[in-house]
């Protein structure tokens, strides 16, 4: 435990020391908003159709993005190996890094659901949808975290982690969309969303956390 | 187990033939010798290697996420060969069940292409496949930590497909259900027997170019192996 949180806490100042990666996701998230603004017209029509689909692939965009960016020092700098040498289980580093890219997300994902309020005069802040979001990213950021810290190579981390990430992300993205418009009080069909949104997150944790270990035993 | 690399070894010897014999037994089958569909005539003739295709889709998968789970458990290179062989030619049955598909549900359907439950999900699966292949393609074929890490995407890939399943179909749902795998099969007799040549026409022939495509990774691994050994020798 100490020691996850050890990790989490040398992440944490990583991630505030050279807080351009993570600037460069939340910009790209702003941008990426603003962009889908124009390209469906925001502006005038009614919103609330559209927009459980736009912030949701703006997190998963700007999610996938930072969890490869966010890496890229530490694999250059040669510092995971070393971590790894820690005479802890490399699970523990797993949970470390995780929790740091929840929360760095989470952070970016509360300030784009501010902006939008504020943009598209919608109440997004609601008890609801924040537990969705909170969810929805614990749903992909383990998979995300996997995928990009493992990945060796500048070139699987910029351009291949998106087309490996985003196809199993694929039933996580659907149920956060639905239950993102059924808070909004759209009508999203009979299924559990929620529930299936619950079960990625945990799918995802376990298998994730249990993969990793096998993965980086040298 | 001695058994089994014996028979292992008669590879050249046997599946060839065998394979010949079936998709020669399946052309006749499913061109000839079935009867002709009232409703929907001949292009329902696709059905005979549309179903069988998806089923050896699931046969290569499958292959792919035992050796996968062997990549990271035994540390064998050998493996990775298998898992990679096995996911083209995964790749390679997805691909000709989503055409045949296309083509028969352009006459029948009306359209190309419905967001229907199965359809979707077999692309997300041809999607996560392909990605699979992408991130071996890109790092060398002998690099064990490449192979390690696309076996993770493999077996979370794998393990994937019931949510993948069950989330496209919650989302939406024209398929033709199921009409083989019951206990009171509803095709006629001789369409069934066609069916079920052809599938193990194609099984056989999935067998067999996987373990081609495994025989060739394997060889690309041990040229990659030489060429490092050669390197050594003329540095030392």
């Amino acid at each position: 435990m100490n020691a996850t949180l050890a990790v989490l806490a040398k992440d944490l100042r990583l991630a505030w020391r050279d807080r351009a990666g993570w600037l460069t996701a939340g910009a790209f998230a702003a941008i990426s908003v603003l962009t889908y603004s124009f390209a469906f017209d925001l502006a005038t029509t009614d919103v609330r159709p559209l927009l459980p689909g736009v912030l949701w692939t703006t997190f998963l965009f700007a999610g996938v993005f930072a969890s490869g960016a966010g890496f890229q020092s530490e694999a250059e700098e040669g510092t995971f190996d070393a971590l790894l040498l820690a005479p802890v289980s490399p699970t523990v580093v797993f949970v470390g890094k995780l929790l740091c890219n929840f929360i760095a997300l989470v952070v970016i994902e509360f300030a784009l659901l501010i902006a939008a309020t504020i943009l598209f005069d919608e109440p997004l802040l609601t008890p609801e949808l924040v537990a969705i979001v909170m969810l929805g990213t614990a749903g992909y950021v383990s998979l995300t975290t996997l995928l990009g810290t493992l990945g060796s190579g500048p070139r699987i981390r910029a351009v291949l982690l998106p087309v490996m990430a985003l196809p199993l992300l694929v039933p996580m993205l659907i149920a956060a969309v639905r239950a993102t418009g059924e808070s909004l009080g759209l009508f999203g069909g009979d299924a559990p969303w929620m529930l299936l949104l619950g079960v990625f997150a945990v799918w995802s944790a376990l298998v994730a956390a249990l993969l990793f270990p096998m993965a980086v035993e040298r | 187990m001695n058994a089994i690399t014996r028979a292992y070894g008669l590879r050249w010897v046997v599946l060839p033939p065998l394979v010949g014999a079936g998709i020669l037994a399946m052309l006749v089958g499913a061109v000839v010798a079935a009867p002709r569909e009232l409703v929907e005539g001949d292009v329902q003739r696709l059905m005979y290697i549309h179903v069988p295709s998806a089923q050896a889709m699931y046969l290569a998968f499958g292959v792919v996420f035992v050796a996968s789970i062997l990549v990271l458990w035994k540390r064998d290179m050998r493996w990775d060969a298998v898992a990679r062989g096995a996911a083209s030619v995964g790749v390679l049955f997805t691909g000709f069940a989503l055409v045949t598909g296309m083509l028969w549900g352009k006459p029948t359907w009306g359209v190309y292409w419905q967001w229907d439950a199965r359809l979707t999900s077999t692309l997300v699966l041809f999607l996560v496949y392909a990605a699979y292949l992408l991130a071996r393609a890109v790092s060398d074929p002998s690099d064990e930590q490449a192979a390690r890490y696309s076996a993770v995407y493999a077996i979370v890939g794998f393990l994937d497909v019931p949510l993948i399943v069950m989330s496209v179909r919650w989302w939406r749902t024209l398929h033709p259900q199921p009409i083989v795998a019951r206990l009171d099969p509803q095709l006629p007799d001789s369409m069934l027997l066609v069916l079920l040549i052809s599938t193990l026409a194609i099984y056989l022939l999935a067998i067999w170019l996987i373990a081609l495509r495994t025989d060739t990774e394997r060889l690309g691994q041990r040229l990659l192996g030489l060429r490092a050994a050669v390197d050594r020798r003329e540095e030392a």
